[in-house]
């Protein structure tokens, strides 16, 4: 009974995505039915394994990653409003994509995501060195500066892309949407799910780093070397969720912060659950953002930005009027999970 | 209780003093504002004369004139919006008390663009509201006037005035602003966003020059509507408390004074498009060549600075990177690191 | 003036609850208390700056509520703990606005000569000029003190004034609350956290706890083992230092 009970939530969120990754299979310009796929439709069949199937790996490896991703730098930063995109990591990998547009365009996707991962990794640790030397602390100047950071890096981008004139590339690689996913240019945000598995080795460590340098060191753990690890693997994986799909925000910032609710701050505990969440959030996103107007489709980012934004407007709101707390509902309303 | 136990008359002498008004005291420091004032104002007069008539073929009569019918219609609207965002972040700086914080960093100029967005979304394109610039604008102006008193009252009275949330909640919804702005665009015309993109939402290079006579109007009006209201702004910058201690009715004060702030805020950004730094930069700027809190001063002092950065900016744009950066980006990067140095570094009231 | 049943609640939970009483007029009335025992609510209600939620504040003639906000600022004058101004503004300026309630914002000769005057009690003329930001916090004390001597008001109301201020500095300040009363005739109100100033300073002392008034004294009346004990829930010694009762706790 127990362990049923503690694994509750992960199976129902388990089971509500294999549902609705299933139906989502089936949503698009072109109606697909069970019996001619099988039956042998060569058409349907082609624009099964060449378009939905790896567009719903796309998604579900986005979700995964970027709520990880998001996950492991709260944790490391020991700040529960730091993420991808509040952490500048999006705007570095996007720095890096300019880059090989402007200076290696001969290297195509390989160029772009080799320079988008230096770059995210090396923004990532800047902004987290950065911030582990204010004197103030305080839970909400730090995404405050991130966002500025990324508004700063967005800026140059932005000069450097005129400059050049790629504009109008950057804008197409730059708006996070699953319509160009197809067969063959999508593959590298698998890259994604051998990290997220190293994070899950990695969770006990990421808890106590998470708890700080002095208890860290206490317990004979590597404080700088784990953070370097964790802060490399969640850029690594915006990187490549960047390259492929282009920006999603919010993500990383508030699917780690609902699965705390319920489940609490134990990496272990709630790494699964996040990821798997994660990735159901970002489905329902992407099926949304193919129906709304179909037959044309909504960049996924739009969705994502205004149902983001108003989650994390609401998630500072109740901190702000419950003290000093952790956003948690705690124990009592446990029964209510993923209501 | 009557004031029989008063052991001075300590009430009412003002009132024997009335009319014997004396010369207000200046310090020096306020002598030198007055200077550096007339000084800037050269400065801004000599910029725009450059902005008029470099490469203007003045040798070529025809040619001139057709430029000058170009330049001067930008120029008005660079002038007037320089000054609606100079007066409304002071002015919006005063009441919250804080250096850091001006109405476009916390998204009244998206919220702007989106109401715009919206409203053409609502009517559709072809309507009288959509194609009319004058009455599109006034529209907007009572839908942008409504919604957003109602929304930054909500803000500000949910955060109790805690600065950094503020300032994170604003920043947020300024992207959510244009999120919803960005789908309503796709929604109207999927193909055709950035056609549609550009005829909704005004930039440097591509100035709304239609609401001139209008913004004037609405400016002018808005000065004189609350002229003891900006008079009040001394007193306002003091805190809530001092101010009704004093026996100013705060609440009313304030209210006034920000519906002036979203429909200054409106006007810049219907006239040249959201530019969310300039605000910040020319009213701190304007602060400190300005060491003083008369409020007179300040918000010419951040009028000229925005006029100054604007057509400096835009010369420079024009004539260095030939029209092909807009000076939206430099004003991006600059005022990004300036909020960071503020937010960091003189810890603005935080 | 006088209170009576006065009440507030803060999300539903009471924070003043019946309080009733009049303040002697020319004396140093201070307000005590524990954390959370309502008595800078009750100096914020007294001031307006607090909405009430029952019960009758009786101005000389009149309820507070019935007064106009600049006839009554020419009456009575707040000073909170929320003065944390960011824009640039000279001592002097600062004082000016004391005169606000009287000539709005242009100053007659009346309102200079009073401005001068506040400025010199206070022994501030070297930082006239100096803008207050830049002055360490005894000194921008001292400044807004200036401001409500300026706002020539028979009533002062002072909520904590020495709060973060040092021993040197809030002694100061607390000595110029005594000449505010006996040179120039004001009736001051204090809240108050340390319990020796009240008792050195003031001549009646209002304890609160729990919302609710426990004592309403002359100092000799509350500053007394068993009162003290009773408030504040610890041990209390007293002594007499200049014939006046001070208490020592630990």
């Amino acid at each position: 009974m127990f362990s049923i009970k503690k694994y509750r939530s992960t199976i129902i969120l388990g089971t509500v995505l294999l549902i609705l990754s299933l139906l989502s299979l089936f949503v698009g310009v072109i109606d697909i039915n069970l019996h001619n796929l099988f039956s042998g439709n060569g058409m349907e069949l082609k624009i099964f394994l060449l378009a939905r199937l790896p567009r719903l790996l796309a998604v579900l490896c986005t979700g995964v990653g970027m709520s990880v991703a998001g996950l492991i730098m709260q944790q490391l930063c020991m700040n529960k409003f730091v993420s991808p995109s509040t952490g500048s990591t999006i705007q570095s990998a996007q720095f890096g994509i300019l880059l090989s547009l402007v200076f290696i365009p001969s290297l195509g996707l390989w160029g772009r995501v080799i320079l988008a991962f230096v770059t995210a990794v090396l923004g990532t640790w800047i902004f987290v060195w950065f911030i582990q030397r204010i004197q103030f602390k305080n839970t909400v100047l730090v995404p405050l500066i991130g966002i500025m950071f990324g508004n700063v890096l967005g800026g140059i981008i932005n000069f450097i892309a005129y400059k050049f004139e790629v504009t109008q590339q950057l804008s197409t690689y730059f708006v996070g949407s699953f319509a160009l996913i197809i067969k063959g240019n999508y593959e590298l945000v698998w890259l994604a799910l051998p990290l997220v598995i190293l994070a899950f080795a990695f969770a006990n460590h990421f808890n106590i780093v998470g708890m700080g340098k002095d208890f860290s060191e206490n317990l004979g753990v590597n404080y700088k070397l784990v953070l370097f690890v964790g802060l490399t693997i969640s850029a690594m994986i915006t990187a490549s969720v960047v390259t492929v799909v282009g920006q999603i925000s919010y993500i990383g910032l508030i699917i780690p912060n609902i699965v705390a609710m319920f489940k609490g701050d134990k990496i272990r505990g709630s790494l699964i659950d996040t990821a798997l969440f994660g990735a159901l959030f970002v489905l329902a996103a992407d099926m949304i953002a193919r129906t709304v107007i179909s037959p044309y489709e909504l960049p996924i980012e739009l969705i994502v930005g205004i149902v983001g934004s108003i989650l994390f407007i609401a998630m500072l709101i109740y901190k702000l009027n419950h003290g000093r707390k952790a956003i948690r509902l705690g124990k009592a309303k446990e029964g209510s999970c993923c209501g | 209780m009557d004031s029989g136990i008063l052991t001075r008359p300590a009430t009412g002498s003002a009132g024997i003093a009335r009319g014997e008004r004396v010369k207000p005291y200046r310090t020096p420091a306020q002598k030198a504002n007055v200077r550096n004032l007339i000084f800037l104002a050269v400065i801004v007069m000599v910029v725009c004369a450059c902005y008029l008539l470099v490469n203007a073929y003045p040798d070529k009569p025809q040619l001139f004139r057709y430029v000058l019918s170009l330049r001067i219609p930008t120029l008005a609207v660079m002038l007037i919006a320089a000054f609606a965002i100079g007066g409304a972040s002071i002015i919006f700086q005063s009441i919250i008390n804080n250096r850091i914080v001006t109405p476009c960093l916390l998204g009244m100029n998206s919220m702007y663009t989106l109401v715009h967005t919206a409203v053409v979304f609502v009517v559709g394109s072809g309507s009288i509201v959509a194609t009319n610039s004058n009455v599109s604008f006034a529209v907007d102006l009572v839908v942008m006037g409504i919604a957003a008193t109602f929304v930054y009252s909500y803000l500000f009275r949910k955060t109790g005035n805690n600065v950094l949330y503020v300032l994170l909640i604003g920043t947020v919804l300024s992207s959510f602003f244009g999120s919803i702005q960005s789908t309503m665009i796709r929604v109207m015309d999927p193909n055709e966003y950035d056609t549609l993109l550009t005829t909704l939402v005004a930039d440097f290079n591509n100035v709304n020059s239609e609401v001139i006579l209008f913004s004037l109007l609405l400016i002018a009006a808005l000065v004189i509507f609350l002229r003891k209201e900006l008079q009040l702004l001394d007193v306002i910058t003091l805190g809530k408390d001092q101010a009704v201690n004093l026996g100013v009715d705060y609440d009313r004060t304030v209210r006034r004074l920000m519906l002036g702030v979203v429909l200054c805020i409106a006007v810049a950004t219907a006239m040249v498009g959201p530019i969310s730094f300039l605000g910040l930069i020319i009213a701190n700027l304007a602060r400190q060549l300005l060491r003083t809190h008369k409020h007179s001063h300040l918000i010419l002092g951040a009028a000229l600075m925005g006029m100054l950065a604007i057509i400096a900016g835009q010369l420079i744009s024009q004539h260095v990177f030939s029209y092909a950066v807009p000076i939206s980006t430099f004003i991006t990067i600059g005022g990004g690191i300036y909020f960071l140095y503020l937010l960091l570094f003189k810890k603005g009231g935080i | 003036m006088k209170i009576t049943n006065l009440k507030k609640k803060y999300d539903g939970k009471t924070v003043v609850d019946s309080v009733s009483f009049t303040i002697p007029r020319g004396k140093v009335l201070s307000l005590i208390g524990p954390n959370g025992a309502g008595k800078s609510t009750v100096m914020g209600m007294i001031s307006r700056l607090i909405a009430r939620d029952a019960g009758d504040i009786h101005f000389e003639d009149k309820d507070l509520s019935h007064w106009n906000s600049k006839e009554l600022a020419k009456k009575l004058a707040i000073l909170t703990q929320h003065n944390n101004v960011q824009m640039k503004l000279t001592v002097r300026e600062l004082v000016a606005f004391g005169r606000f309630p009287y000539s709005g914002s242009r100053l007659t000769a009346e309102d200079v000569r009073m401005i001068d005057k506040a400025i010199a009690y206070m022994e501030l003329q070297e930082f006239e000029d100096r803008f207050i930001d830049e002055l360490s916090g005894g000194q921008r004390q001292r400044a807004y003190i200036a401001m409500v001597i300026a706002q020539d008001t028979e009533y002062v109301l002072l909520d904590e004034p020495t709060n973060n201020l040092d021993i040197y500095h809030a002694s100061n300040m607390m000595r110029t609350v005594r000449r505010l009363c006996d040179e120039l005739g004001k009736t001051v109100i204090l809240v108050l956290h340390e319990i020796n100033y009240a008792a050195f300073y003031s001549d009646y002392i209002c304890a609160f706890v729990d919302g609710k008034i426990a004592k309403f004294e002359k100092v000799e009346d509350v500053i007394n083992k068993e009162t003290l004990s009773e408030i504040y829930k610890v041990d209390f010694e007293i002594i007499h230092i200049n014939g006046k009762p001070l208490s020592v706790y630990y």
